[in-house]
């Protein structure tokens, strides 16, 4: 059903990799090994001479700046990416002109998260951004628009992904349009939701006219798209919505208790279906109720493929209105699509853990004026990569606690530049501990709401509480953590035991499901990462090991704490 | 005189650097200026003495002067509108006087190795008493040969090249266990006193008298103004106002409960005549110190050594007298601490001049090196970090930023960069907190313009992050968690004590 579209590295690429890891160390700047070289301008890496001469005539003076987020777009299902249907013509068109990343990988899985890495440039640990209950300065690293704000940027949002606005009080259970944590250093903000329901999202149009209304201003613009997220096309219009859709299909859950509440349509997959699909099998009252046929699975695919083309007919405005407005030429526009999803792979469709289908996001930047058209990067990069290579390409010193790696060397085609041979994630929080946090309690204790069936009650308010207890008010939330590289994933449990005890997937489905405390997979031989090899592959299973214990070190040893304030913490609703 | 109006406000008759310099500036042709400054001012004659000095001085004796915790602000020729230090300033009239230069540390342990190693104290590792501090048994004293065996001292050059050397201190901070005495022949220190000149002067003429017909290099130290040194003779409260009421004595004891009291509440509450009391003291400190210093000159002038000898005075960081709300010194970088006097008198010179571009203590050691014309090993040159200060002498600009570090204790961990156009950042690394100031428009460091001044913040800041890693500390690469090193005996009781 569901092929990876996995880069195998060229032979000769190892090699490259090798040699560079000179000229990285140099970039770098860390001094010679006898820490005593004398202090000279040669001295210096690239970058600490770009601070020393103070650019003058720099391209921060006249270069506006686009972040467009797509939350849940998978690469593979984008025309470029390879994918049978024609979803993406616009981002395919612009690809043209753009600097397409074949191989970028989330930070985690988990929206919130992943994204506030990408605008720190920071391990989640270390921006403090590691759960879903946060207050307004639960983050307190510089952000992309604090730095441009810096250089005198116009700094604006539009977003239609209700994580970046609304919490809820976890008290009362009401929604609260707090713009806390994501919205610092904005001078506009802006939510569109339209009224059409706390979790639906609709394509933030308004981004065209804050464009129209400060074209002539230097800017700093995110468009944040939250449509392509469930439910699932709740919010597309027809014809696009059922575009796809198996032929004569009615949606399975239509014969059972209905759980989405007030979530989406009766034929939309909300995630309060999607989290009860494990093993291709849909649960209810902990036992399974229908076996995913094939059009079940397909109908699934087709609304969240109708979300994709409905998204990127909303590119095609916003390219239109770059082009018309001539923003094209001097706007630096950068898409990037979070995390993304799983569509059937393993038998689940939402993005509960580290695998491919979640992890493997879309990363496309189109400079001013088409430069660089056409390159297509093989080489791993992260989330975290974003920050540093929009400092350096608008000639801003890239700050030292920056972790992620300046990729414009590797998008000039430098000799010997490379993006991330290993990459980190941080699996943070779990879902549990969200679900600890706000679901159950007003998913499953609000009877007005009574989106599960009678049957699950008694249950679903004793793993409430078990849940809360498990993950004290201001404890350190858990976490999980991996390690990537182009043919290796290792995911370690760091508390397997925990981790076994909140699980969701075996409250769910009524059965235990046991968790490997060290998963390694073979993404070359076994893109679908359904076997585990790490008895197989003792070598690269220490190796990798070593490499994430002692990255996991270094995070631990500068992670932000948990709680700044006494302040209250509200709560963000999605994943 | 009265001085303050509060200890919150700052002095305005304290001395305003870039002010004070702006005047002096002013320079040629004003005879007012001339008057106020004689030392300032060049006749046709003197330029002539200054174009003819030949900057080579092989094999000429050198005196190393620090005068410990000596603000420049109280230094006569710097602006101290009291007349404290005739000595001093008389050397600096008829010699070359930095107005503007900066230490690499504000206490003596860090700021003072830097002389002699001519590098940074995270280089030379000489940041703390203790280089390992585990009460109660397991407590390791720093030492320079332990923690930085490859480093070559300005001693051992000297020495190497045929100086006798001899070093005559007040201790403390300067003990030759920590390594201090490395390469000179003979080292004075009394163990367990901040000792002053009254102490290390004798013991220095003994030894000049024994070695004055070798070429010798001396190094003269002592803790005269420090807090933690009262005058062997009693004060007289010279300066004091006569309605004080002796609330504060002036003993060490005090200064130390102030300083104390200080770290642990970030300010302490004084009154404001009890901050025109300390400043006081502190003159008269000076002064007594100016004139001990006076009765060397003479007896060095009697053995004839005057045309034969440079002098390099300096101090090692100042002293804070709450200018920002506490007293004495190691736990900030403001410039009460870090601007420091720096005069060389070159043998024979007879003509002063003025150096205003900003420089560090970082230069001292290739400056030296340089004006002796010593054989320096490559492996030295390729040490020091500092550039030679015979470049201004010889009327050329050096003016360059500066960089200087405190990690106090390890009550504290800061960095930081004053720039040639006086814009200041310090960082604090336990906390991340950054202080930048404009030393143009604010000389004593009274508005953080941090918010007002984003990009210039965030740019200083990286220079700061940069220039440590290019030196090979990479202050991203640990945590900075203060902790307790003491300094002060009575600290260190106090941790065995609860240990």
């Amino acid at each position: 059903m569901y092929k990876m579209n996995t880069w195998v590295p060229p032979r000769q690429a190892v090699k490259v990799i090798i040699l560079c890891v000179t000229l990285v160390v140099a970039l770098a700047g860390f001094a010679a090994a006898d820490g005593k070289a004398p202090v000279s301008l040669t001295n210096y890496s690239s970058q600490t001479r770009n601070i020393l001469k103070r650019a003058t005539g720099s391209r921060f003076e006249n270069t506006n700046v686009i972040l467009v987020s797509l939350q849940c777009l998978r690469p593979d299902h984008m025309g470029i990416g390879g994918y049978k249907r024609d979803t993406t013509p616009n981002m395919d068109r612009m690809s043209k002109s753009a600097v397409l990343f074949e191989n970028s990988i989330a930070q985690t899985n988990l929206t919130p998260v992943a994204m506030m890495a990408a605008l720190t440039g920071q391990y989640p640990r270390v921006n403090g951004m590691i759960a879903f209950d946060v207050t307004k300065d639960s983050v307190a690293a510089r952000t992309m628009p604090e730095i441009l704000k810096y250089y005198g940027y116009k700094t604006a949002a539009v977003l239609s992904s209700p994580e970046f606005f609304m919490r809820f009080d976890g008290e009362t259970g009401k929604t609260i349009n707090l713009r806390d944590v994501f919205s610092r250093s904005y001078d506009d903000y802006i939510w569109p939701r339209r009224h059409v329901g706390a979790s639906m999202r609709v394509e933030p149009t308004e981004s065209l006219d804050w464009l129209d209304k400060n074209k002539s201003k230097k800017f700093f613009l995110w468009i944040g798209s939250g449509s392509i997220h469930p439910p699932y096309a709740a919010t597309v219009p027809p014809p696009y919505k059922t575009m796809y859709d198996p032929p004569g299909y009615t949606p399975f859950w239509q014969k059972f208790f209905p759980v989405s509440g007030n979530e989406g349509g009766p034929d939309d997959p909300t995630i309060d279906i999607l989290l009860r699909i494990w093993d291709g099998d849909y649960y209810q009252g902990f036992k399974p109720v229908h076996h995913l046929t094939k059009d079940d699975a397909a109908y699934i695919i087709s609304r969240y493929d109708a979300g994709v083309h409905y998204t990127d007919m909303f590119i095609g405005q916003l390219l239109k209105k770059l082009k018309d407005t001539g923003l094209d030429k001097n706007t630096i526009v950068i898409f990037y699509s979070i995390h993304g999803k799983m569509l059937g792979e393993r038998g689940t469709f939402i993005n509960y853990d580290l695998y491919e289908p979640v992890l493997k996001n879309s990363l496309i930047v189109r400079f001013p004026d088409g430069k660089y058209a056409g390159r297509r990067i093989p080489d791993q990069v992260q989330g975290i990569d974003i920050l540093p290579t929009l400092l350096d390409y608008l000639n801003i010193p890239i700050a030292a606690d920056l972790e992620g790696v300046d990729l414009m060397p590797l998008i000039r085609g430098e000799k010997g530049a490379k993006g991330s041979e290993y990459a980190f994630i941080d699996r943070m929080p779990w879902w549990e501990h969200w679900m600890s946090r706000f679901f159950l309690e007003f998913k499953f204790q609000d009877p007005l709401k009574a989106n599960h069936p009678p049957s699950e009650d008694k249950a679903i308010i004793e793993y409430g509480n078990m849940l809360r207890k498990a993950f004290p008010p201001d404890s350190y939330p858990p976490g999980d953590i991996a390690i990537r590289t182009n043919q290796w994933k290792l995911i370690l449990r760091k508390n397997p035991k925990l981790l076994d005890k909140v699980s969701w997937p075996k409250f769910i489905t009524g059965k235990p499901r046991p968790i490997a405390n060290v998963e390694l997979y073979d993404l070359v031989a076994d893109p679908l990462e359904t076997r585990n090899v790490v008895a197989e592959y003792p070598k690269v299973a220490a190796d990798l090991k070593a490499r994430l214990m002692a990255w996991d070190a270094g995070i631990e040893k500068k992670k932000a704490p948990y709680r700044r304030t006494g302040e209250k913490r509200y709560l963000i609703p999605y994943p | 005189m009265s001085q303050h109006e509060s200890q919150n406000t700052p002095d305005v008759t304290l001395i305003n650097r870039r002010e004070f310099i702006k005047k002096t500036a002013v320079g040629a042709g004003v005879v007012a200026a001339t008057m106020a400054m004689p030392g300032f001012m060049m006749g046709n004659a003197e330029a002539v003495d200054l174009a003819n000095l030949p900057m080579k001085y092989k094999d000429y004796n050198v005196v190393f002067v620090s005068f410990d915790a000596l603000q420049a602000a109280h230094v006569g020729v710097l602006g101290n509108p009291r007349n404290v230090t005739p000595t001093i300033d008389a050397m600096a009239k008829g010699g070359f006087n930095f107005t503007n230069a900066i230490s690499v540390a504000s206490w003596t342990v860090p700021a003072s190795m830097t002389w002699f190693t001519g590098v940074y104290p995270s280089e030379h590792r000489l940041t703390n008493k203790f280089s390992v501090f585990n009460p109660p048994d397991h407590n390791v004293l720093s030492n320079l040969k332990k923690l930085s065996p490859e480093l070559v001292t300005l001693a051992e050059v000297l020495k190497q090249n045929g100086y006798a050397t001899g070093g005559f201190t007040g201790n403390a901070g300067v003990n030759g266990i920590f390594g201090y005495s490395q390469g000179f022949d003979e080292y004075f220190f009394e163990p367990g006193k901040f000792g002053s000149m009254s102490v290390s002067i004798p013991k220095g003429l003994e030894w000049l008298h024994k070695n004055k017909d070798k070429k010798f290099f001396m190094f003269l130290h002592g803790y005269d103004m420090h807090g933690q040194h009262v005058p062997e003779e009693g004060y007289d409260y010279r300066f004091v106002d006569k309605g004080y009421d002796k609330r504060y004595t002036g003993s060490a004891k005090e200064q130390e409960a102030l300083r104390e009291e200080g770290l642990a509440k970030g300010t302490v509450a004084v009154r404001n005549e009890d901050v025109q009391f300390w400043r006081a003291i502190y003159d008269e400190k000076i002064q007594r110190t100016d004139a001990r210093f006076k009765k060397f000159l003479d007896e060095y002038q009697r053995m004839g050594l005057m045309d034969k000898t440079i002098f390099v005075l300096t101090s090692d960081h100042g002293t804070e007298l709450f200018e920002h709300n506490r007293i004495d010194h190691g736990f900030s970088l403001y410039n009460e601490l870090i601007h420091v006097p720096l005069i060389i008198k070159l043998p024979g010179q007879k003509a002063g001049k003025v150096i205003r571009d900003q420089v560090s203590s970082i230069d001292v050691m290739p400056t030296i090196l340089d004006l002796v014309d010593a054989q320096v090993p490559d492996k030295v040159k390729k040490q020091m970090r500092g550039a030679t200060l015979v470049t201004a002498l010889k009327g050329k600009p050096v003016d360059k930023d500066v960089f200087f570090e405190t990690d106090y204790r390890l009550y504290t961990y800061k960095r930081g960069l004053l720039t040639k156009d006086g814009w200041k950042m310090v960082y604090t690394l336990e906390n991340k907190n950054r202080e930048l100031y404009n030393l143009k428009t604010d000389p004593h460091e009274t508005k953080n313009l941090v918010d007002q001044e984003p990009r210039r913040a965030y740019e200083m800041e990286q220079r700061v992050f940069a220039f440590f890693k290019s030196i090979g500390h990479d202050l991203m690469a640990k945590q900075w968690i203060p902790g307790m090193n003491p300094v002060y005996d009575s600290q260190a009781k106090q941790v065995f004590k609860q240990t």
